[in-house]
């Protein structure tokens, strides 16, 4: 059972202090879900490790080194491997990019109605609270920077365009710093208005700027099949690639509307302070992100060779990061759900369940809630077994079979949520969430299957389009799902 | 501009430089999540020594973007329904002053919410997060504790005026409200022999003042 509170915004008094030394993590982590495991070939199949200021050949494809090596230097030369080879999980990211986009675009688009009353100037939380509030809170928003009907009105539509473009894939990495500008601009100016699903959005809008989450199933992968396709089978990924006016142009008009942003002083553009990370304002994320992408079209079209090999493994550095942080972060919260709930008394005599179902607010269907609430073994055992899944998921990710079973246990209780508690985009929020666990072969297949449908669907109309829907396969579904990769790459 | 690329490559050919770059972002990389990891343990999990001993760094860390809280429905669930009701006083044409009876605001989102597949958070969270919004900002003499009091005040009437303004301006000019919360038990479940009153218990605010700025903008053209 899981639940709307959002949080309160506490106040606080911002003091810059340090941030605590901490233990030095080696850099293998991301290994320990089966779920990547599951995404990943073999490591022997990449090329050995480049090891930093001390050398330390690695992997079991790697010759072996003069000095005897240690096992744990060994699985460290593995992990290191693995974090630079590749960025892991294609398709979990694509679908966890896919899943937060839809949630926030249906609700952006049901809510459309509603907006001035939740987000709008003239809203009970009027701009002129929401601005005492922000600063006091340096939460980022866009919206306290005009006062205008219309600014709002831009802003609500960007914010419904980039969930749209990001769910499709198109421009990926754009398309999730607007999509992360457009959940934070409203949610921050309405803190008051949010639930669970929201805090979820809000978290994960940030983490997706550093994923390369439009690896598989996006426009942007189509594309580049397109283009590899064009310039024959000789075809040397590596080759310059085209100048791509869509993406200067879209760099461009976004450099010069953060430039005006930014001497207009407007509200949140801060260098050093009140940004995501101490002491890392958004003008320095926002400028640095923008730098970066101006980069990488330059290294790829200009310096092609060690350049560019070595500003691709860091994207990859920050995926495989941000993608472990997603993954704890699911686990953080089915672990606060679960172990909160074992100190409740209701949780502890098995009626807990039964009084969500009862409340005004959460009682969509009062008498299919009446009529689910009168058997009290069957409320207890679903209020035992809540927790006991909450407790247990993240303990079974180190048993991949396990964590399938949890995974769909849990994913149906959200969708019962959904509809019992009146929660659709909670729940979809939260099995978004459950989807980064998923395991590849599931998701090839589910791909497959999906492309397939629509081909069936589509064929008579005589479309040229391949069965490859947008998207087409990653390296892995080639290398990896012999069975499924082949239909999904069309 | 676009990064969706990921071409496997041999790294051992890079020159020294390179490999040095990489392996410093990787450490990097590494320090980062595991401090944000850290702060985020530390953020959701119960007051503890060492969150205690560190309150002041991990609240400038995690406030204001990755503030969360999943303690849903725990450690108990909410067992009571609270209902929000209001009242206002209002001057007519003839300039005398009438008292409007209760109007229950909670009731109108529960019925908005029946048989809605797909409730408005203007519906379910609105004034039930409002409500709670002036409960946490309030002291029990309904005394405000700073900023976030005085707004959740305003907060309130501004909801209760979009939402009544219309109706109660055909009766007169709406000079002062009163907000009042209706609590009732849930009755416990039909096989508990838990005995529990289902009298609902009332908190009254005082009566407030409205002014035109806890109109909204649309209402003073009106």
């Amino acid at each position: 059972m899981t639940t709307p509170p959002a949080p309160q915004q506490p106040p606080h008094a911002p003091q810059p202090t340090d941030q605590p030394s901490q233990p030095h993590p080696s850099p293998q982590l991301p290994q320990q879900s089966p779920a990547t495991q599951t995404a990943q070939p073999d490591p022997a199949h990449q090329g050995p490790a480049v090891s930093a200021e001390a050398p330390r050949p690695s992997g079991p494809a790697a010759p072996p080194a003069p000095l005897e090596e240690t096992r744990i230097e060994r699985a460290i030369g593995r992990g290191f491997a693995r974090v630079t080879g590749r960025a892991l999980a294609p398709y979990q990211t694509a679908v966890i990019r896919i899943g937060f986009a839809a949630t926030w675009l249906f609700f952006l688009l049901r809510e459309w109605p509603h907006r001035h009353m939740l987000y709008g100037p003239d809203g009970p939380w009027s701009l002129g609270m929401a601005r005492q509030l922000l600063a006091d809170n340096h939460a980022f928003s866009v919206l306290p920077w005009s006062d205008g009907r219309g600014w709002f009105e831009f802003v609500y539509l960007l914010a419904i365009v980039s969930a749209a473009l990001l769910m499709l894939g198109w421009r990926t990495r754009t398309m999730s710093v607007l999509f992360m500008v457009g959940v934070l601009s409203l949610q921050n100016r309405s803190v008051f208005i949010g639930d669970g699903g929201d805090n979820v959005i809000h978290l994960m809008s940030m983490y997706l700027v550093l994923t390369r989450c439009g690896q598989v199933w996006s426009l942007d992968a189509r594309r580049a099949k397109r283009a590899a396709a064009a310039s024959g089978p000789e075809h040397d990924p590596l080759g310059v690639p085209g100048r791509d006016l869509t993406g200067v142009v879209l760099w461009a008009v976004l450099g010069l509307a953060l430039a005006v942003a930014q001497l207009s002083g407007c509200y949140g553009l801060s260098w050093f302070g009140s940004g995501p990370f101490p002491h890392l304002g958004w003008a320095l994320v926002f400028w640095g992100l923008w730098a970066v992408h101006g980069l990488w079209w330059a290294v790829r079209r200009y310096a092609p060779g060690e350049p560019r090999t070595v500003l691709d493994t860091l994207a990859k550095l920050a995926h495989n990061g941000a993608l472990l942080v997603i993954m704890v972060e699911v686990c953080l919260i089915y672990a606060t759900a679960g172990w909160y709930k074992i100190q409740g008394s209701r949780w502890q005599d098995g009626t807990a369940v039964f009084y969500p179902m009862h409340l005004d607010y959460f009682s969509p269907w009062p008498a299919l809630s009446q009529a689910l609430g009168d058997n009290g073994l069957r409320i207890m055992l679903i209020t035992y077994g809540t927790v006991m899944v909450q407790v247990a998921f993240p303990f079974t990710l180190f048993n991949r079979r396990l964590k399938n079973v949890l995974l769909v246990v849990m994913i149906c209780e959200h969708l019962s949520i959904a509809f019992l508690l009146g929660l659709p985009f909670f729940s979809l929020a939260m099995i978004t969430a459950d989807a980064v666990f998923l395991p590849t072969v599931f998701l090839v297949w589910f791909g497959a299957r999906l492309s397939g449908l629509r081909g069936r669907l589509f064929s008579r109309g005589a479309s040229p389009e391949p069965a490859g829907g947008p998207g087409g396969g990653g390296p892995e579904a080639r290398t990896h799902g012999a069975d499924g990769g082949h239909t999904l790459v069309g | 501009m676009q990064s969706y690329g990921d071409e496997p490559r041999p790294l051992v050919a890079l020159s020294l430089p390179s490999r040095i770059v990489i392996g410093v972002a990787a450490c990097a990389v590494a320090v980062a999540v595991a401090i944000h990891l850290a702060m985020m343990f530390l953020h959701v999990a119960p007051s503890n020594t060492l969150s205690k001993q560190q309150s002041e760094v991990i609240g400038e860390y995690v406030y204001p973007e990755y503030e969360q809280n999943w303690k849903l429905f725990a450690p108990n669930p909410l067992q009571q329904n609270i209902a929000v009701q209001v009242r206002a006083e209002l001057r007519g044409a003839d300039g005398a002053a009438r008292t409007t009876g209760w109007t229950d605001l909670s009731a109108r989102d529960g019925r908005a919410i029946l048989h809605n597949p797909m409730p408005s958070h203007t519906q379910q969270n609105q004034l039930r997060r409002g409500w709670e919004f002036y409960l946490n900002s309030h002291t029990a003499q309904d005394r405000p504790n700073g900023l976030r009091g005085e707004l959740s005040e305003r907060y309130l009437r501004r909801i209760v005026m979009a939402r009544l303004g219309a109706e109660w301006a055909a009766d007169g000019e709406v000079e002062r409200m009163q907000v009042r919360s209706m609590t009732t038990a849930v009755a416990p479940p039909p096989w508990s022999a838990e005995k529990i009153s289902d009298k609902p218990v009332y908190r009254e605010l005082p009566w407030w003042q409205v002014t035109a700025a806890d109109l909204p903008e649309g209402a003073k053209h009106q």
